[in-house]
């Protein structure tokens, strides 16, 4: 019988890390001190525990960090220690019931496994901000976050972690390149999965379909953006969705009229990108036609084109 | 209850949490943080264990002490602070942060929560930074019938709609409206459907009009079972094997599927379920030569139709 679970054995860890001198502890002190490790079968078991813990404390908010010593012996010169701020409760964070259904319907609507533990422990968390009940209101309401991209996850990590990546994107016109990024955070925009990531000092949108190759991380460290790098990024793709317009005809009932809204045959649309304007387009066939701009009334007449091709 | 309610990392969040809160706010009983956090008692007292449990084996030192009796006899949890330094729960990582916040940017866009202040004081109390979701259709009508269902949902009455299939077929439907759901940005409605006698999804830009009728919804609505999958109506049985670029490789998730799917020369092959040949072609179409449909014959051709009526409308003839 084991002398520890596992929860508890990470909580022992904690602990003593909290109590742990300026200069951290080795290894082999937590070793020494946390009982559960004692359980482990052998050293390479025990090593690998240690290694998925580390993992688990970040996961969980504690900020593990790592300390380099001038020592003889190699097992004692990384020394562990916390970072400040892991211990502090976000500041004055308080929901009222109809905000914690929000947030349990935030953490509900996950089908990514990795994602929907973490809301999940987030929501454990925020539970302990004084309320008690949810609104029940909002009970039979299901948003569904779909992330099934094979890149959403090692995105993920990257993010977590501020790890430069490297992948191939081929953009809408077939221009496929390796891209160096530093991943800042995972967005669905219009049912679009989009990454924001800095490029060459530069943050930019990339959409996750384009992403053609396996996600690489690579050991290189960013310096995470700034909370205000990032709400400017979000600004400027704003704007331009407002700056850019397409003018198109719907068939009057059609589908594609009851689709845009049903209020006239003439509708303006903003959008975010014009192929994928063409796309949503495109499944409407003849039902829809575009008065503007020329350059997507064009795209939709060679992807239309290469359908015809395709299906020779 | 399930063998495994919580697992070790969620189990030790827990036990953060219940100590910071005692800390923070005082003694708490086991059956209120039970409700709480949604687990069951017994998962509350495993949470407690772990932090009673924490010591330090080379220091001889208890991190907290757990006052027994109170706990034992009176189910009330009441630590003190031995050896420690910790007066608090962690903060929030990066990860449960994001992960709440990217869900909560998702509910911004949806039409349900545009006027949510509620929502709009929570994104900007969990981030610093609180952008307006960017949404291209603005759609009145589908805010107003997302609304009239959600009324009838909350209050258990059938509702009659005149629902357009995806192959432009029209007809009026009972409806016992259970669930709203929202997919990427498309939204569905979950109901049994009395001309069916099924649970079925309907999508709300395919619903005509709606009308809420007085009647409840029938016995055998409140005991569906609803599926996890959405492929809203007319997915069946024909098989078609389309090959897709990675940049449509999503094509898979929108239908039902049948059989393992292959990369083959840089695009994926596997095939779909359709319901009929005429309602396939939009899908495929959609993606602009990045997805070809290899068999059936007749689905190739059907797609190439679509494409060359939409090219020249009066070139092609035929069936319409």
């Amino acid at each position: 019988m084991p002398t520890q679970s596992p929860a508890e054995r990470l909580f022992t860890l904690t602990c003593c890390l909290m109590a742990a001198p300026r200069q951290g502890l080795s290894k082999q002190d937590l070793f020494d001190a946390v009982p559960g490790y004692h359980d482990a079968r052998n050293t390479d078991a025990r090593e690998k525990m240690f290694d998925r813990d580390k993992d688990t404390l970040r996961d969980m908010g504690v900020r593990l960090e790592i300390v380099h010593v001038d020592s003889f012996d190699d097992a004692e010169a990384s020394r562990y220690v916390i970072g400040r701020g892991s211990f502090d409760w976000p500041a004055e964070l308080s929901l009222n019931s109809n905000q914690l259904a929000l947030v349990e319907l935030a953490a509900k609507a996950w089908n990514n496994q990795l994602f929907a533990t973490s809301a999940k422990s987030g929501l454990t968390r925020l539970k302990a901000r004084g309320i008690v009940e949810a609104d029940r209101e909002l009970s039979f309401i299901s948003p569904r976050l779909l992330a099934r991209h094979a890149a959403f996850s090692p995105l993920a990590e990257a993010i977590s972690e501020s790890k430069v990546v490297v992948l191939e994107y081929r953009k809408a016109d077939g221009d496929q390149k390796l891209r160096e990024l530093e991943p800042a955070k995972l967005r669905l925009i219009e049912g679009e999965w989009v990454l924001l990531a800095r490029e060459r000092g530069q943050i930019k949108n990339f959409l996750l379909r384009r992403i053609v190759s396996k996600v690489k991380l690579t050991e290189e460290q960013f310096k995470p953006a700034s909370d205000e790098e990032i709400a400017q990024a979000e600004a400027d793709l704003i704007a331009l969705v407002a700056q850019q317009e397409a003018e198109i005809e719907v068939l009057e009932d059609s589908e594609a009229f009851w689709h845009f809204g049903a209020q006239a045959t003439r509708i303006t649309l903003h959008y975010m990108d014009e192929a994928l304007l063409a796309e949503d387009l495109l499944e409407f066939g003849s039902e829809v036609s575009v008065i503007g701009p020329e350059g997507l009334k064009e795209r939709i007449h060679s992807r239309l084109e290469a359908v015809i091709a395709t299906h020779a | 209850m399930p063998k495994q309610e919580i697992d070790g990392s969620e189990l030790f969040n827990l036990s953060l949490t219940i100590l910071g809160l005692v800390l923070e706010e005082g003694d708490q009983n086991v059956k209120e943080l039970a409700e709480r956090f949604s687990f069951s008692e017994r998962v509350i007292r495993k949470a407690v264990d772990a932090v009673s449990n924490s010591e330090d084996l080379s220091k001889c030192d208890t991190h907290f002490y757990l006052n027994y009796d109170a706990y034992e006899e009176e189910d009330i949890v009441s630590f003190s602070s031995g050896n420690t330094n910790l007066a608090g729960p962690p903060s929030l990582s990066k990860r449960q942060l994001s992960s709440i916040a990217i869900g909560l940017d998702y509910l911004a866009s949806l039409p349900q929560f545009e006027t949510s202040s509620d929502l709009a004081e929570l994104r900007r109390q969990i981030r610093e930074s609180a952008p307006t979701p960017v949404t291209s259709i603005k759609s009145p009508r589908g805010a107003e019938l997302s609304e009239k269902i959600q009324h009838a949902i909350s209050t258990a009455v059938q509702i009659s709609c005149e629902y357009r299939n995806q192959s432009g077929e029209q007809s009026t439907r009972l409806i016992d409206p259970l669930r709203m759901e929202f997919i990427g940005r498309r939204q569905y409605l979950r109901g049994y459907c009395h001309k069916n006698s099924d649970v079925r999804a309907f999508r709300l830009d395919r619903i005509l009009s709606l009308e809420l009728t007085a009647n409840p919804i029938s016995p055998e609505a409140a005991a569906a079972h609803i599926p996890d999958e959405v492929f809203g109506e007319g997915h069946g049985e024909l098989e078609v094997t389309i090959a897709a670029q990675p940049e449509a490789e999503q094509i898979f998730w929108n239908f039902p599927t049948s059989g393992p799917q292959r990369g083959e020369d840089g695009r994926t092959v596997g095939k779909i379920l359709v319901g009929n040949l005429r309602a396939l072609p939009r899908h495929i179409v959609r993606y602009g030569g990045l997805v070809e449909v290899l068999a059936p014959k007749e689905a190739r051709e059907e797609v190439r139709l679509f494409a060359q009526r939409v090219l020249e409308p009066a070139a092609v003839k035929g069936v319409d």
